[in-house]
């Protein structure tokens, strides 16, 4: 299979969200604007990508029966590293995603890659595996988190849109807008794919 | 059996270089980091103070000022603006803990004439979209010149005059209560604010 295959397969065919239904905890809980679904998309993007390379890197050296540890000490490294480089050098964004960042560690489509794909294959097919699947997990945030900000709070990206006198749906923004939106999302996919 | 020590020595090499790896970093780290908490101190006390030619951040005065619930002191640091040696402010931070989900820490400044200049949430975890138009420009600005006389410090569905927020007034409430909660301490301690700040 080619880079690019690997690449594609996880922007659509085996989308972390819509078609595996991995790390719906982020998901769910930090798309209430389409800013904070970027951000957290590209977090998770960024470790996906540095786990899948090492983890690919050592592949032959990690023995079977002690992965998982591996796998999530490496993860959760990795994680520490990046909510370290935020607060040091993109202070604004440590604080608007600051307690879902350690969550990361815990979203199973990191481990989820690095068991089933990354430790299966050589480093330049797992560093496109995980561009793949960030661009896929990243894409459904920032559409969710977009939706959910356009009727929640009439705005988009932190611009008014349907202008003061519009009334927002506040409960686009709590927690049941997430589940309703993430539901009438995949049902859509679903019909879009039958056709 | 034989494969233990193998397991148990590739785990632990890879948290060895997992905590080198860490620890280099967190060296790295450690000064932008700390500069960014001690700017954005500072970013919190320009908004809550007037106009000061000091730095406020050195210029504090800590006091003991209540306990908590499982009995530990509670410390409060006042932070003194001057300008040309005149105290024009002090800012400090008091915490509510009755906000609707965690506490809110409310960073109030108030004038040497007991009246608030103004305030700015630091941290909160209220509801996005409801509780968190608590640290709306608009909001804080409510509070801007009240003092603890001239105002009825509840919010409006308890008979007082603050707007509690729709769908929220929890945490307008909290917050109400955490910026009175300020001025009856800056009551209390004034004498000691002030008269340190005689004799810097």
């Amino acid at each position: 299979m080619s880079l690019a295959t690997d690449f594609k397969r996880g922007i659509w065919k085996e989308n972390a969200v819509f078609k595996l239904l991995l790390g719906l905890c982020p998901v769910l809980a930090v798309t209430t604007s389409a800013e904070n679904g970027l951000g957290m998309g590209l977090a998770t993007t960024f470790v996906l990508v540095c786990s899948n390379a090492v983890v690919a890197l050592f592949r032959h050296l990690i023995p079977a029966k002690v992965r998982i540890p591996c796998f999530i000490l490496i993860i959760a490294s990795f994680v520490t590293v990046v909510q370290l480089a935020m607060e040091a050098y993109a202070y604004d964004l440590f604080l608007a995603l600051g307690i879902f960042i350690p969550l990361i560690v815990c979203n199973c489509l990191i481990l989820g890659r690095a068991e089933a794909f990354a430790s299966k294959h050589p480093v330049s097919h797992a560093v496109a595996d995980g561009l793949g699947m960030g661009a896929g997990f990243t894409l459904v945030l920032f559409v969710l988190g977009g939706i959910r900000e356009l009727i929640g709070a009439g705005a988009f990206l932190g611009f008014s849109v349907f202008g003061a006198g519009y009334q927002p749906v506040l409960l686009m923004i709590l927690p049941p807008g997430a589940f309703i939106t993430l539901g009438l999302l995949l049902a859509l996919m679903n019909k879009v794919e039958k056709r | 059996m034989n494969e233990f020590p193998r397991l148990l020595i590739a785990l632990t090499l890879i948290a060895v270089i997992a905590g080198a790896i860490l620890a280099t970093v967190e060296s790295v780290t450690r000064e932008p980091i700390a500069e960014q908490r001690r700017l954005q101190m500072l970013r919190a006390l320009s908004a809550v103070l007037p106009a000061f030619d000091n730095s406020p951040d050195s210029d504090t005065l800590t006091i003991t000022t209540g306990s908590d619930r499982q009995g530990r002191e509670v410390e409060t640091i006042f932070y003194r603006g001057r300008n040309e040696e005149q105290l024009v402010g002090t800012a400090f931070r008091v915490m509510a803990p009755d906000g609707y989900s965690g506490n809110i820490a409310v960073m109030v400044g108030i004038r040497p004439d007991h009246s608030v200049h103004a305030i700015e949430i630091l941290t909160h975890a209220e509801t996005p979209g409801l509780g968190d138009k608590i640290s709306a420009p608009w909001y804080k600005a409510l509070f801007i010149d009240k003092t603890l006389e001239g105002s009825d410090w509840r919010v409006k569905k308890d008979g007082g005059e603050f707007d509690q927020l729709t769908g929220a007034t929890i945490s307008a409430r909290a917050v109400v209560g955490a910026v009175r909660t300020g001025l009856e301490l800056y009551r209390e301690h004034e004498d000691k604010i002030i008269a340190q700040g005689d004799n810097p």
